[in-house]
């Protein structure tokens, strides 16, 4: 009997592991395809265009690449989504650590509704938002405007912040801060040696999301930013959309999504926590 | 007020009340425009007259279009999702692998998304050449641009599997083995189980799951514009259209309003039958 149930354990495992083998070489498929396609977009010689019947290019150079640098905005551009994220990394940082301090460890009446309220950024339709925070922002004169930008910015990647430290502040254990309180700690002390080390892996990954939605973010951008400013995205919605240079795009897409990939890699084998579930997963 | 309650009024300020602000004025603006009121520029008057647009031929059929993705993308991703996060539910070999390899599309902005299917789907794209070449069809299928908007559905799906499957499967991580241990050993089979436990108790995450998936491609502009048809095009697309080229604030006021009504109508309607289907299941 346990011999036998043993042997179809065995058997039962080995189909799964041949179901998740099949999976993983769908999956590869179905995200690398893509992807090469694009880099081999990217690649074409702008002597020997790659038309149809070619399966693959013929002759692959660098040729779009410092086209798309020399003959486009793509520096100005970049300079201006990566000089944005940060400091609306900053701000947002700011803003939510006492929010996230008092939702995360404090009791109040109404807790529950502004925790889901501070979601609202990412939960509402993005280009209804955009469009009517455009009037709002130029009302306030904000339209048009690098500071406007940042604020735009900040307040898209705010919800991916706040949830993480009120995730990280919420699993401080109270009896590290009461030990600390009854081995004579000061508030100084306690934020230096308790709050801070402990709250330090989710503000990381908080800022990895904010500095992240910030590079991707289009909607806003599109709407208070064009044309005075140009991110990476928007540069890609124009060759995409208004006149499809499938080569351009290819490399600005390469551009906007290489990075991307490379830091969420990087936070994701520094921290221990799934952070991501944490983030999105109990929306 | 005593001082714990302001201390705690003072905390949120920064970051719940910079949020609140901003998007409760937008919120107002929007419905007060749709009304007449509050235009920036020319003068204003309460009014329903703007509302009357939503007879419109080209109003109904972007409404109608845009519907038709939310649903089909909201649903059609559930469709591969909810399997995946069923067979990734228990540790297996190579099972982590096939998880982080399923989160990357999570990782590429949209508009790339958009570029990478495109480049699939288009008329002399991969997809076509694979199926002439097997000789599947005689002539490319037109995907791309295409009237009913297959293009857009197929990027959406591509794009939302992960961001479902993240959020399922953080539900389905809370359901305790022993209750399925129990049901097996009163000689429930695999799929009883899958039907009368797993699924009523994963609800939660099913409903989160297609309501944000919903919200997001029902007001999605940037994957349309792409990708989607030329006529209709939809409401987010009309919407900036109205806005930015025609300088019709009141009218895309009406058009954001009715998007975002139509979210929130989805999310009522969408959380009664799910919560009915659940009652039925027990």
């Amino acid at each position: 009997m346990n011999l036998y149930t043993e042997q179809v354990l065995k058997r039962r495992r080995r189909i799964i592991g041949i179901i998740t083998a099949f999976f993983i070489i769908m999956q590869l498929l179905w995200i690398f395809v893509p992807v090469i396609f694009a880099v081999l977009w990217s690649l074409v010689d702008p002597d020997n265009p790659w038309s149809y019947p070619d399966t693959f290019p013929k002759v692959l150079s660098l040729a779009q690449w410092k086209y798309v640098f020399e003959y486009t905005n793509i520096l100005r551009a970049l300079a201006t989504s990566y000089s944005i994220a940060p400091l609306a990394t900053l701000l947002a940082f700011v803003l939510s650590l006492p929010t996230a301090y008092a939702i995360g460890r404090k009791q109040f009446f109404g807790k529950q509704i502004v925790s889901n309220l501070i979601l609202l950024p990412i939960i509402l339709p993005g280009m209804v938002v955009a469009l009517f925070l455009s009037r709002v922002f130029s009302m306030l004169g904000l339209s048009q405007t690098y500071i406007g930008l940042v604020i735009g910015h900040c307040l898209m990647g705010m919800p991916f912040m706040l949830k993480i430290l009120i995730t990280s502040f919420a699993s401080i254990p109270q009896d590290v801060i009461d030990a600390a309180e009854n081995l004579g700690a000061n508030t100084w002390e306690k934020i230096r040696h308790v709050f801070i080390p402990m709250v330090l892996p989710g503000l990381f990954a908080g800022s990895i999301f904010t500095f992240i939605t910030s590079l991707e973010e289009f909607n806003l951008t599109f709407v208070i930013g064009t044309p005075t400013f140009e991110t990476v995205p928007t540069i890609l919605f124009s060759f995409l959309g208004y006149h499809f240079i499938r080569t351009n795009a290819a490399v600005v897409s390469l551009i906007l999504m290489i990075p991307n990939i490379i830091m969420l890699l990087v936070a994701e084998r520094m921290m221990k926590t799934d952070y991501l579930s944490a983030s999105l997963g109990k929306m | 007020m005593n001082r714990e309650k302001l201390n705690i009024f003072l905390f949120l300020l920064p970051g719940a009340g910079f949020i609140l602000f901003f998007l409760s004025s937008a919120f107002v603006l929007t419905i007060l425009q749709s009304l007449g009121l509050f235009a920036l520029i020319g003068e204003s008057h309460f009014t329903f007259d703007h509302w009357k647009m939503i007879f419109e031929q080209e109003f109904r059929d972007s409404f109608m279009f845009s519907l038709k993705v939310g649903i089909g993308s909201s649903f059609g991703t559930l469709l591969f999702a909810y399997p995946i996060a069923l067979f990734l539910r228990k540790k297996g070999f190579g099972k982590k692998t096939l998880g982080s390899l399923i989160k990357i599309p999570l990782f590429i902005p949209a508009l790339v998304v958009a570029f990478l299917i495109v480049n699939l789907i288009s008329y002399h794209g991969l997809i076509n050449s694979i199926f002439m070449g097997l000789g599947i069809i005689d002539e490319p299928i037109r995907m791309l641009n295409d009237q009913f908007g297959w293009g857009v559905l197929f990027i959406q799906i591509w794009k939302n599997i992960p961001f479902q499957l993240l959020i399922i499967s953080s539900s389905l991580a809370t359901i305790r083995d022993d209750l399925e241990d129990a049901a097996l050993n009163l000689g429930a089979n695999k799929l009883q189980v899958i039907g009368r436990i797993i699924i009523p108790l994963s609800m939660p995450g099913i409903l989160v799951a297609v309501i944000l998936v919903f919200i997001m491609t029902f007001g999605d502009f940037a994957i349309t514009k792409v990708a989607g048809p030329v006529y209709p095009t939809s409401m987010s697309v009309r919407m900036l259209t109205e806005a930015m080229t025609f300088q019709e604030w009141n009218r895309a006021a009406v058009m954001g309003v009715v998007i975002m009504a139509t979210a929130l109508i989805f999310v009522t309607f969408y959380t009664k039958i799910a919560k009915i289907l659940q009652e039925n299941a027990k």
